[in-house]
């Protein structure tokens, strides 16, 4: 996991968790949205996140790794809310959905980050948090399976069928939006 | 390589982060270079996931969020023994005096009653799952004995009444909690956690305690060794309707 800032000296002062708060929270919230979908809980969930990090962080013996042990905390408790029985199965990458459509950049340049953030949350659960990180924080396939805590096999296959999901998603709305403005939210 | 076969290895290929293609990937670049559909596709993708990431990186987080996490942090304060390293060498001078201290020194304070329970709306509000999904109570009390969380739950008499959906065994700061959900019979929940009472140092008393959390009501009450906290949309007297005899003192 690459390191941003560093956090030495009295690793858990003020100042550290200030500047732990200041780097990330505005990726994690965002990531968390992207979880979510809901802003109160993507609040939740971050808020959460670093309590975490003010109760246990200081076992973290390389700070240096702050960023991706809050990143695989703030998954790990999303999980937990959700509360899933279902183990998702491995998919390899050959296996990944066959049809990736064109999508006119236009159409993504018409739309906010919310609704954006609003397709994602319609792509398959097990897909949207790479494909999340993959976008928000250019986060190498390494990273992303370190934080996920998923083979990296795993991590491709997810985000090559998350975006295919993505990019059918836009298609669609795309045909809806010509004969309904209002039809993306 | 088929012209599906690298689409999906293009689909992953992030060129705008310097990062150099390996052998598969370079392979797909250059059948891209040469045919023209699939050299589109690929125009195309990129300026496409261009759009998506600068409109996704864009997303401002909420005003409010950065103060309320470092307001969190005040409250929440590491114990001087869970320091870093460096505290832990200046402390080693007083090991002796430490371990006399810790003789002495009362148990760490518990936690306040009142983040339980706001936790617990959360988690109410929150999308969530039973872990066990039932109408027999014994069941559930099994289940919740079996993952360590509170069985032995004294059921107000109102909620006898209710139809129980099921259950989920739940830790709230290492503290196990046996939420219990019941139909209220208009597809409203009710939600009743249980908790150890010493797991919080302002256990509340045994007469119920109305409070509104968030967007539900709650009461809360105090019985034998048990904190409970049943929370569920507003309504006309929340409590006296479901906190009947044997909770009668409403």
């Amino acid at each position: 996991m690459s390191a941003q800032g560093s956090y030495t000296g009295e690793g858990h002062s003020d100042r550290e968790f200030e500047t732990l708060v200041e780097q990330h929270y505005g990726p994690l919230y965002r990531f968390a949205l992207s979880l979510t979908r809901t802003e109160t809980d993507a609040c939740d969930l971050t808020q959460e996140t670093f309590r975490v990090w003010a109760t246990k962080g200081h076992q973290l013996e390389n700070r240096a790794r702050a960023k991706g042990w809050l990143y695989t905390t703030l998954h790990r408790l999303f999980l937990e809310s959700r509360r899933r029985h279902v183990r998702f199965p491995h998919l390899e990458l050959d296996e990944a959905a066959g049809e990736i459509p064109n999508v006119d950049p236009d159409v993504v340049n018409r739309l906010d980050g919310q609704q954006i953030v609003a397709l994602l949350g319609r792509v398959d659960a097990q897909f949207r948090a790479p494909v999340a990180l993959f976008y928000l924080e250019d986060t190498s396939y390494n990273d992303i399976a370190e934080i996920l805590e998923i083979p990296m096999g795993t991590v491709k296959s997810r985000i090559a069928r998350g975006l295919a999901q993505l990019k059918q998603l836009l298609v669609k709305d795309t045909a809806n939006v010509a004969d309904n403005p209002e039809a993306i939210p | 390589m088929t012209m599906p076969e690298a689409k999906q290895i293009l689909l992953l290929h992030r060129p705008w982060l310097g990062e150099a293609p390996d052998a598969e990937t370079s392979e797909a670049l250059a059948l891209a270079g040469r045919d023209q559909e699939l050299g589109r596709w690929w125009a195309n993708h990129l300026a496409c996931q261009q759009a998506l990431r600068a409109k996704l990186r864009e997303l401002p987080a909420p005003a409010r969020l950065k103060e309320s996490i470092l307001a969190d942090r005040k409250v929440i304060r590491p114990a001087f023994w869970q320091r870093p390293p460096v505290w832990l060498a200046a402390a080693a001078a007083c090991v002796l005096l430490i371990g006399i201290a810790a003789v002495m020194l009362q148990p760490r304070a518990p936690d306040r009653f009142a983040d339980f329970r706001s936790r617990m709306v959360r988690s109410a509000l929150r999308q969530y799952s039973m872990d066990i999904v039932t109408n027999d109570m014994q069941r559930v009390r099994q289940f919740m004995a079996a993952r360590g969380a509170p069985a032995d739950y004294a059921l107000p008499g109102g909620l006898e009444r209710l139809s129980l959906t099921g259950g989920a065994a739940l830790k709230w700061r290492s503290a196990p909690v046996a939420m219990v959900c019941f139909d209220r019979g208009d597809k409203e929940m009710l939600y009743l956690f249980v908790m150890d009472r010493t797991a919080v140092k302002d256990a509340p008393p045994a007469a119920p305690q109305v409070e509104k959390v968030n967007k539900l009501v709650t009461v809360s009450w105090s019985e034998g060794d048990r904190a409970y906290v049943l929370a569920g949309p507003e309504e006309a007297d929340f409590p006296r309707k479901y906190l009947s005899p044997p909770n009668s003192h409403l």
